[in-house]
């Protein structure tokens, strides 16, 4: 099988090397202070989560709306491509670039706060899981939007929203609906994660509770994949 | 290869690309659509190439109604927007539509690098797309949309900022296709294209179909003259008197509008050489598809204006 979109948006990276810099580089810069502060890891934890899945949401949405509005994607699409392949490949070309941009800033999180290896293996699986999640959500965005600011505001918009369920802004009260669906958002994870790795308490327990969430990011890569044609399909037409 | 019947089209905006277009073109058949701008040419070719649904009206592709991969795989488009990924250099670009295409990398290589050589692009091959120029970017649309050997090609002003040198290639190209049974449908306004290409002229109009033929077909029922114009140095002609021709004189040329063609430029040189004057240049303007698209719609195909049969 031959996965030409993929190894097309791997050249593309590789190529924009001062945009592979800036990516690796801001983030750091970002991170560095507060990891290295006395921040409470509450505080630090909801940082850090809101920038990796802002980072993965953007980093999405904004080429994949640049590309339908060029009519990039209608011509992968009429050259047989299969939509929702096509989109698949996008998100996890993107996800990936992503997970290799973000990772200098996971390693300085680690190191400032002397998390434990298996505080770093559950993040490693949860930030790989999250990463994958908002450049979905970004997919998501950029297939209802008309326009790249429309675009970046679907995508901060809906990644708030997630994340806030997600329980990255609050402590639901035990047995309220809040509380239930806090355990399905595939952000929660990372969350805890970072939370635990920075110090704090984790409320995961086994890791069983890693279901829902995986569950829920399976359920949206089939999605993506059987939707694909409306997100090639761009106000040019 | 395609069947087409009532096809039509509304934009978002509520302005008709087409509408009830019948239309049917078989193997080898090249099929050139011409009208001004906005006439429904490039809203025709994307419903053909399945970049747009046709609404209302049926689209018959290669016997399917159904439009599958496999179905786009046996098409070569060209848009009429050179859209490619720019930080990628035309190979990468080129081989990445051959594998959507369904070639293999290397069968990709071979046709790619041949089409390269025949548009002139071998030099910027490995040149990121985002410095070529639009004429460049134009030649690459068209090498992705040969080099899997297309059974219909469907293009958008193919010859659109191509030099000529590129243009007789791809003429040439699309000549020796057509012997091999594909099938291609073609928009343009340029006369002198379709009259090389086509084996068959559809007039658009506002969106309609209003004529269909051979060129030779379409050009047999144009009532048109041939313009002369012969410039000169030295003495006007007193007077220039042929049957069938309506001829002005200037200080500095003759203009004959003539309806029985070219016989009549012997006499016209004759009586400018006559009157001692010297022949700098002359000009002979054959009445062409333009002309009969004006004549049929009363509109100019170049300007969509009153034409000269309204005149």
């Amino acid at each position: 099988m031959t996965l030409p979109i993929w190894k097309s948006e791997w050249i593309v990276a590789r190529r924009r090397k001062r945009l592979l810099v800036l990516n690796v580089v801001i983030p750091l810069t970002l991170v560095a202070p507060i990891a290295f502060s006395a921040a409470p890891s509450a505080h630090a934890a909801a940082v850090f989560t809101v920038l990796f899945v802002l980072f993965g949401t953007f980093g999405s949405s904004i080429p994949l709306i640049r590309d339908g509005e060029s009519g990039l994607l209608a011509r992968y699409a009429l050259a047989g491509a299969h939509p929702g392949g096509l989109i698949l490949q996008r998100v996890l070309a993107s996800a990936a670039l992503d997970i290799l941009e973000l990772t200098p800033s996971i390693a300085l999180i680690v190191v400032a706060r002397g998390a434990s290896p298996a505080q770093v293996a559950m993040l490693l699986l949860t930030f790989g899981a999250a990463l994958l999640t908002a450049n979905l959500l970004g997919a998501w965005a950029a297939a209802v939007a008309r326009s790249v600011a429309e675009g970046a505001l679907f995508s901060v918009v809906s990644a708030l929203l997630l994340l806030h369920i997600g329980g990255t802004f609050r402590s639901p009260t035990p047995g309220t609906w809040g509380a239930a669906a806090e355990g399905w958002v595939p952000f929660h994870p990372l969350h805890d994660a970072l939370l635990a790795a920075t110090g704090g308490p984790s409320t995961i327990g086994p890791a069983s509770e890693l279901l829902l969430p995986g569950l829920m990011l399976l359920g949206g890569l089939l999605v993506t994949g059987g939707l694909g044609r409306y997100f090639t399909v761009h106000s040019r037409a | 290869m395609f069947q087409a019947r009532d096809l039509g089209y509304t934009y978002p905006s509520g302005r008709v690309g087409v509408q009830g277009v019948s239309l049917k073109a078989g193997a080898g058949e090249r099929v050139v659509a011409m009208g001004p701008n906005g006439s429904g040419k490039s809203t025709l070719l994307r419903l053909v190439s399945t970049a747009l649904p046709s609404r209302p009206g049926t689209l018959v592709l290669f016997g399917e109604r159904q439009v599958s991969r496999e179905t786009r795989r046996r098409l070569g488009v060209v848009q009429d927007e050179p859209v490619h990924v720019d930080a990628l250099t035309g190979m990468e670009n080129a081989g990445l539509f051959g594998e959507l295409y369904g070639l293999s990398p290397k069968r990709a290589s071979a046709s790619l690098i041949g089409l390269f050589v025949a548009f002139g692009l071998e030099q910027v091959r490995d040149v990121p797309v985002a410095e070529y120029s639009y004429g460049m970017k134009r030649k690459l649309l068209l090498v992705e949309a040969l080099a899997h050997e297309p059974e219909l090609l469907v293009l958008d002003e193919p010859a659109l900022a191509l030099d000529p040198p590129s243009q007789a290639v791809l003429l040439g190209i699309l000549e020796e296709r057509s012997r091999a049974g594909a099938c291609t449908l073609v928009a343009t306004n340029e006369p002198a294209l379709a009259q090389r290409l086509a084996t068959r002229v559809v007039f658009l109009s506002e969106g309609e179909l209003v004529a269909q033929g051979t060129t030779a077909e379409l050009l047999e029922n144009l009532h048109g003259t041939t313009r002369i114009e012969i410039r000169f140095t030295g003495e006007t002609p007193d007077e220039v008197k042929l049957d069938g021709v309506a001829v002005t004189l200037l200080p500095d040329r003759i203009v004959a509008e003539s309806r029985s063609g070219v016989e009549v430029l012997p006499r016209l040189t004759e009586a400018v050489l006559g009157a001692g004057s010297q022949i700098t240049r002359v000009e002979v303007c054959e009445p062409d598809l333009a002309d009969v698209f004006t004549q049929i719609t009363g509109l100019d195909m170049r300007g969509d204006k009153e034409g000269r049969a309204e005149e």
